[in-house]
């Protein structure tokens, strides 16, 4: 009994629920599910270093020049117009900042583009207005689709409790764990893009146009997304739902969404 | 929505560990539901069913089972009764973002190669993977289409 409490209080109060789509009055990023995303936080803590530096720096001295700058307490300023080590130090010092920001920015710029193991799999996400198309097209032994779907938000009316409003949609995009991944966005009427932040991915779905995006999901789980360029009227109404299941599983999750598709194709 | 980290995470090793699996060939034998819940015992049913099941259609399912190639993945096991995971490789002529040139080449590449050595070559199955795994179904359907009417824009 006394094990069973303690099992229950663990998973009461230690459990972690990673945030993996938008919380109300969230002020960070939400975890990190790929080594992308990783890196633009870690990036972020890089840079908001030197922001908070700067940004005291900057405070302490306006505050004190506006402190001391009072026509009674100081009623002659004083008139200082030259100072050469000062004028380098300001030179140099930002220069130094500056650097320091870029590296580590232009370190994953570069990485991000780079693709270094040939992607297990590719999913086309194709936005229409006001849904998304997802194909599997791996499978095909001919030129009928082996698995295509289309995912719709779930209205308001149609929720269920402990499901998320504006985020949830019918058929999510299954994808496999610690597999590296090719999503092909693309269009089929005006722009849209597919952003999933906690994947780090944002790629502007063009019509007539296929932009790659790479990426490896490194846990399971649900991530949450949605449209990010205004597509018309219900454009806050088109959510992207990732669901990033065990590679074992993967199999078995697309061939169960392949049994509607052969009574249809 | 949020999922909770089990305190009971399987190691890395353990989660590429694959049994036997369960598989797309279920789909023909329709009886998914009753299979999903005793994955060791399809296994041996697998590989009994997949010769089967291959003549049966020429349907997506079955083209999963029968496409026995090893995946580009470092994945410990894997049976090979699995549904395996390969695509069209990162190709080095279109190193950016912008894959439309990617996709209409492969495209291209598949019908020379049927043109050049007959419908049914091995060889171009390969491409016809590649091209149906950048291409989306409708861009494929029209230049289908054009190539029959003789208006594909396109050195075929």
């Amino acid at each position: 009994m006394f094990a069973l409490k303690t099992i229950v209080l663990k998973w009461l109060f230690l459990t972690i629920s990673p945030c993996d789509a938008a919380e109300p009055w969230q002020l960070g990023s939400q975890d990190a599910a790929t080594p992308i995303m990783q890196g633009i936080i870690d990036l972020h803590h890089d840079i908001f270093f030197f922001l908070i530096l700067i940004l005291v720096f900057v405070l302490w001295i306006l505050v004190r020049a506006l402190w001391h700058f009072h026509y009674k307490e100081n009623a002659i300023p004083q008139r200082i117009v030259h100072g050469t080590t000062i004028e380098i130090l300001r030179t140099i010092f930002p220069s130094l900042i500056s650097m320091f920001i870029a590296i580590p920015s232009f370190a994953l710029l570069y990485s991000m583009d780079e693709v270094v193991v040939d992607p297990a799999i590719t999913i086309k996400a194709i936005g229409h207005q006001w849904y998304r198309t997802y194909e599997y097209s791996d499978y095909n032994s001919s030129d009928e689709q082996s698995l295509t779907f289309d995912s719709y938000m779930i209205p308001e009316e149609d929720l269920e409790l402990g499901q998320s409003r504006l985020l949830e949609v019918d058929n999510r995009v299954v994808v496999p764990a610690k597999t590296h991944l090719r999503i092909i966005v693309t269009s089929a009427d005006v722009p849209h893009s597919w952003a999933v932040p906690s994947s780090g991915v944002k790629c502007d779905a063009v019509p007539g146009r296929l932009n790659q995006i790479s990426i490896l999901v490194q846990r399971e789980g649900v991530y949450y997304g949605q449209c990010s360029e205004i597509c018309g009227t219900n454009h806050a109404f088109t959510p992207i739902v990732v669901e990033a299941v065990p590679r074992k599983d993967y199999g078995s999750r697309v061939s169960n969404q392949l049994i509607p598709q052969t009574g249809e194709a | 929505m949020a999922e909770s980290v089990s305190a009971q995470t399987p190691s890395l090793s353990e989660q590429y560990h694959l049994e036997k699996e369960v598989k797309p060939v279920e789909v023909q034998a329709e009886e998914v539901e009753a299979k999903e819940d005793s994955p060791p015992e399809e296994a041996v049913e697998d590989k009994s069913e997949s010769p089967a099941s291959t003549e049966v259609t020429s349907e997506e399912a079955p083209a999963a089972a029968t496409e026995e190639e090893n995946t580009t993945e470092d994945v410990a096991e894997e049976t090979p009764d699995e549904i395996k995971l390969e695509t069209a490789p990162a190709d080095f002529r279109f190193p950016t973002t912008n894959q439309t040139r990617h996709c209409f080449t492969r495209y291209i590449e598949y019908h020379r190669c049927v043109a050049a050595k007959g419908d049914d070559a091995p060889e171009c199955d390969k491409f016809s993977k590649f091209y149906r795994s950048l291409c989306p179904g409708e861009w494929v359907d029209r230049w289908n289409e054009q190539r029959e009417n003789g208006t594909f824009p396109g050195p075929l």
